[in-house]
């Protein structure tokens, strides 16, 4: 394991300003660099390192699944025992319908998520599933997306929580 | 187009070959460039403008729900995840989960129907903490809040898979 990377107070904020959207102008940099009162070659050079040590994940817009097609979603939990988990979460994992598989700390120890176009394709695809990994209906949860609430991933990092930044557990 | 959208959300699905392309090369994450979307345009045989105005037309349609940074939070020591299983217990669960929703912690809130006698659980929430003992206190003043006694909270230990729910290249739908 490396050590992790030492972020400083202005990667902080611009990682800060960055979790809001961004500004849908020729020169969007320019405008967030204005922002945060830093010249527009220091931010992409910041962007550069930070993308490079995996801090940064990418700028990308976030779509929408219903508008394409996508109407149907549920969270499924699997009660898999310690010496199988590799082999199952692999083959879960495989599934392109599947977007999140953790691990966790539980009798129901896997948990993803499946989305498919409508809910007899979403049944379809749970059905393979269970039938490759070896599980019956009755000792699976199967929780399927009534409403979803709300989604806003955001992770505040300048200012007062600094301190427990580089804590550990 | 399909037309097989029967749940849209009204406007329909006004996509075209260069939306999904836009899309697809935007996957990869915006250029660290000074012009990114004229470099967007460019394979394309498209201006940065046009491309702007695409993205600002998806953005109105609902089809882009949001544009900004993914961080992969653990690298920045925020390595406690729980997904927390709330019990209404004959509460409005639109309501109750609203009102955990409002609490800027929370990053996530779905309402999701239960196995009833096996799994009573129906609102989900998802926290992100420095610390489990951080998330633990969190989850137990929302608990307090939103006046809930009936909790779950699941750890992650294992990270096998996150991707983006949608994702053009992979399983874009072509019509």
């Amino acid at each position: 394991m490396t050590l992790p990377f030492q972020t400083d107070d202005l990667d902080l904020r611009i990682l800060d300003a960055l979790q809001q959207d961004i500004p849908l102008v020729p020169r969007p940099w320019e405008a967030v660099a204005d922002r945060l009162g830093i010249p527009e070659h220091v931010l992409l050079e910041r962007l550069e390192t930070l993308s490079g040590e995996g801090i940064l994940r990418g700028i990308s817009p976030i779509i929408e699944s219903r508008p394409l097609g996508i109407a149907a979603a549920t969270l499924v939990a699997l009660p898999v025992p310690e010496e199988r988990m590799r082999e199952v979460a692999g083959v879960v994992s495989g599934y392109p319908e599947v977007s999140h598989n953790f691990r966790r700390d539980h009798r129901y120890s896997l948990w993803f998520t499946l989305s498919a176009g409508d809910e007899k394709m979403l049944q379809k695809l749970l059905q393979e599933i269970l039938e490759r990994t070896g599980f019956s209906r009755d000792e699976i949860l199967d929780l399927p997306t009534i409403q979803k609430i709300k989604i806003d991933v955001r992770f505040p990092l300048a200012g007062d929580r600094n301190g427990g930044l580089h804590g550990q557990e | 187009m399909s037309g097989s959208l029967s749940q849209g959300t009204g406007t329909g699905v006004c996509m075209d070959r260069n939306d999904r392309e836009i899309l697809a090369a935007l996957e990869g994450g915006l250029p660290l460039i000074p012009e990114p979307f004229g470099e967007i345009g460019r394979p394309l045989g498209l201006t940065g403008e046009e491309v702007l105005e695409r993205i600002r037309t998806l953005q109105k349609d609902g089809i882009i729900r949001k544009f900004r940074a993914r961080i992969n939070q653990r690298k920045l020591g925020i390595t406690a995840n729980a997904l927390v299983a709330w019990d209404c217990n004959g509460k409005p669960a639109g309501d109750t989960g609203r009102l955990l929703a409002s609490f800027p912690c929370v990053t996530h809130c779905y309402e999701r129907k239960p196995v009833p006698g096996r799994w009573d659980y129906s609102l989900y929430t998802v926290h992100h903490g420095y610390s489990r003992n951080e998330v633990k206190e969190e989850v137990r003043r929302l608990a307090r809040r939103a006046g809930l006694s009936r909790y779950l909270i699941l750890f992650s230990t294992d990270e096998f898979k996150r991707v983006p729910n949608v994702r053009i290249r992979e399983n874009g739908r072509e019509s």
